[in-house]
């Protein structure tokens, strides 16, 4: 028995051990962006000889040196980025739960091969699919637009799925009586399928968010100067002639610090939005 | 002959009489059924008058949607297999239809200009040396990140989902945090992290370790492996590395709810039958979490072959193209640094057909062929 809650303490050492050191090995390079943006080029590049891990005051003079920097434009970039996710999220969360809807509570004739249709585009990596779409987006003008990246992607294979097996949990009786008090069908998914489905739109909204923000291939293919994202702009900065690390920090750091904030207030839904997709059926 | 005659007369009468006792049910029946099937007749009827919208009501609810995905996303599947028998000269413009009635002007323009080329393509991929190599690269990256990665996320979330841990909110959340991290920008900052001169290799030559070349390659430190890892081998680590630290909390979160789902009733079964914290694991946890964990496998792999951001910023960073390039980069480097256009293509319905192979031996071997 002795012998047994000793081998208890020794795992329970060992669990807390690895947890830990997985905790600071994630948070490490988080943590040293944050420093770095706020030193001079020189003090973190020598993080070979001399690591400094106290944040420095040079933050505003890094980024003033990133903003008066010859094309990029970088704050506009996080407007651009923000803009065009928020439009693809809500755009895509339209598409998706109307989608979802229809699939789970309507039988028709063509239900189950346009499903299994669109599911079996779910194992495609669509990254791959950038030179047919950039020959469209050229040929139907939208080269350099907004639309370019935010209508590919709006009709989201993962999202249809999420929101099909969601509103399958909305009973068909309160559907059904809602028909009776002479609910048009659209009133039925306006006003009782979304509002039921709150949870799990805050769920979709996240990833998708998320995806959008992420986005590099193609925006890089047919976005120009002026227009381009977060991820696009910070590699125009890297693949530059003199690499600036100091102005780097700073895109990086403002490239990342919100987006952290924002996961760690709606962590909640991030996990239940993972979890809808990937558990069951 | 006159018994059985007489057992016929018999069979008959009986008939008979259940006959006549049926009909007026059955009569009875039919007029009752009546009305209702002519109610059902009108009904239907009322609907025919009020659709097509009742018919084609879940057709709309789909028909945004289902737009937008045959245009971006199933009619550029079809058109890479047809792009890949091609050779690409330039954007089209020829008309190939066009309808102008009033208000309707329509007008279908051929995407681009091609010249067919047959099989060329995929003949050119057998002996381009870039290829192999890039696949090779992804294949290293594949081997070795994914069992890492995963390994790693099973052990977090068994971890996390022990009884005695505590603040498991907060390790779920830091060790998830990565996942929200900008692609370009946490590459480069990896990039920064491996320098010759970086924090890494101060930790390292802190706890009196050597210097590792990660960008750079070379085949010191390796000893007698180096014939066989080559000098491609520390550059291709730091992609792993990388995309380890980005993925692992996303699938650890994954792999925890699978656990939590197992029923406790089983690990209760399993201790009364004297088994061990090994035994448990792998009688009752491995095969209750099989679905989870062939959905991360699955998922990883097929991330693994749409590598590109991490991988190209470290090669501008300096690690040699050659060690680092991976089939995504090489793609985008025919497609759109040198425009061939339809031998991209070709790699990519190569690359997608690999992913499938891959995804359905996965699927074959993890499946549901519940023992």
């Amino acid at each position: 028995m002795r012998e047994d809650t000793r081998r208890d303490a020794v795992w329970k050492f060992l669990g807390y051990a690895f947890v830990l050191l997985l905790v600071v090995l994630m948070m490490v390079p988080i943590y040293w962006i944050v420093v770095a943006s706020t030193l001079p080029e020189q003090a973190f590049l020598a993080a070979g000889t001399d690591p400094r891990l106290i944040p420095g005051t040079h933050f505003l003079s890094n980024l003033e040196a990133l903003q008066s920097r010859q094309g990029v434009n970088f704050i506009r970039s996080i407007g651009n980025s923000v803009l065009i996710a928020v439009v693809y999220t809500l755009l895509s969360l339209v598409l998706c739960s109307m989608g979802g809807f229809a699939f789970a509570k309507y039988d028709f004739r063509a239900k189950e091969p346009i499903f299994y249709t669109i599911l079996a585009t779910l194992t495609l990596p669509i990254q791959l699919l950038v030179i047919p779409l950039f020959l469209m987006i050229s040929q139907m003008g939208l080269t350099n637009s907004y639309w370019a990246i935010i209508l590919p992607w709006a009709a989201n294979p993962l999202g249809i799925f999420l929101m099909r097996q969601n509103m399958k949990q909305i009973p068909d009786a309160l559907l059904e009586s809602a028909r009776i008090d002479g609910a048009t069908e659209f009133q039925l998914y306006y006003r009782i399928a979304l509002p039921t489905m709150k949870s799990s739109l805050a769920a979709l909204a996240i990833v998708l968010f998320l995806f959008q923000w992420n986005l590099f291939l193609f925006p890089l293919v047919v976005l120009e100067q002026g227009k381009y994202t977060i991820p696009v702009a910070i590699n125009q900065i890297v693949g530059a002639q003199r690499v600036y690390y100091d102005q780097i920090m700073v895109a990086a750091a403002l490239s990342i610090i919100p987006l952290f904030l924002l996961f760690i207030f709606l962590q909640r839904q991030f996990v239940s939005g993972i979890l809808a997709g990937s558990i069951k059926e | 002959m006159s018994v059985t005659s007489q057992v016929g007369e018999r069979v008959d009468a009986v008939r008979q009489r259940a006959r006549s006792a049926v009909e007026p049910v059955l009569r009875a029946g039919v007029d009752a059924v009546r009305p209702v099937r002519q109610r059902q007749i009108r009904y239907t009827r009322d609907l025919a008058d009020r659709s097509p919208v009742s018919v084609s009501v879940p057709y709309l609810f789909l028909a945004p949607f289902f737009v937008l995905f045959t245009t971006f996303l199933a009619f550029p599947i079809l058109y890479t297999v047809y792009l890949s028998f091609h050779n690409y000269q330039g954007i089209g413009s020829a008309t190939l239809l066009w309808i102008d009635v009033g208000p309707i002007d329509f007008q279908l323009t051929r995407i681009a200009n091609l010249e067919y080329v047959g099989l060329a393509n995929y003949q050119r991929l057998l002996g381009d040396g870039l290829f192999h190599n890039a696949l090779a690269n992804t294949s290293f990256i594949l081997f070795v990140q994914v069992p890492l990665m995963i390994g790693l996320a099973l052990a977090l979330a068994l971890a996390l989902n022990a009884s005695w841990m505590r603040f498991k909110g907060v390790f779920r959340t830091t060790i998830a945090l990565p996942v929200s991290a900008n692609l370009v920008a946490y590459a480069t900052v990896f990039l920064l992290l491996l320098q010759e001169f970086g924090l890494v290799n101060y930790v390292l030559t802190g706890l009196g370790l050597p210097r590792v070349p990660w960008l750079s390659g070379g085949t010191q430190i390796l000893g007698p492996l180096a014939g066989v890892l080559g000098d491609g081998f520390w550059p291709r680590l730091s992609l792993v590395l990388a995309v380890t630290w980005r993925w692992t909390g996303y699938n650890m979160i994954i792999l925890l709810a699978g656990l939590q789902n197992v029923p406790t009733q089983l690990y209760e079964a399993a201790e009364i039958d004297g088994a061990n914290r090994w035994e448990k694991f792998r009688y009752v946890t491995l095969p209750q979490l099989r679905p989870v964990l062939l959905f991360v496998v699955v998922t990883s792999t097929i991330g693994t072959f749409r590598l590109f951001s991490e991988p190209l910023i470290v090669s501008e960073g300096g690690a040699p193209l050659r060690a680092t390039r991976t089939l995504v980069m090489y793609i985008y480097n025919m497609a759109f640094q040198q425009f061939q256009l339809g031998y991209a293509s070709a790699m990519t319905v190569v690359l997608v057909g690999i992913v499938a192979v891959l995804s359905v031996v996965q699927i074959s071997i993890g499946g549901d062929d519940d023992a």
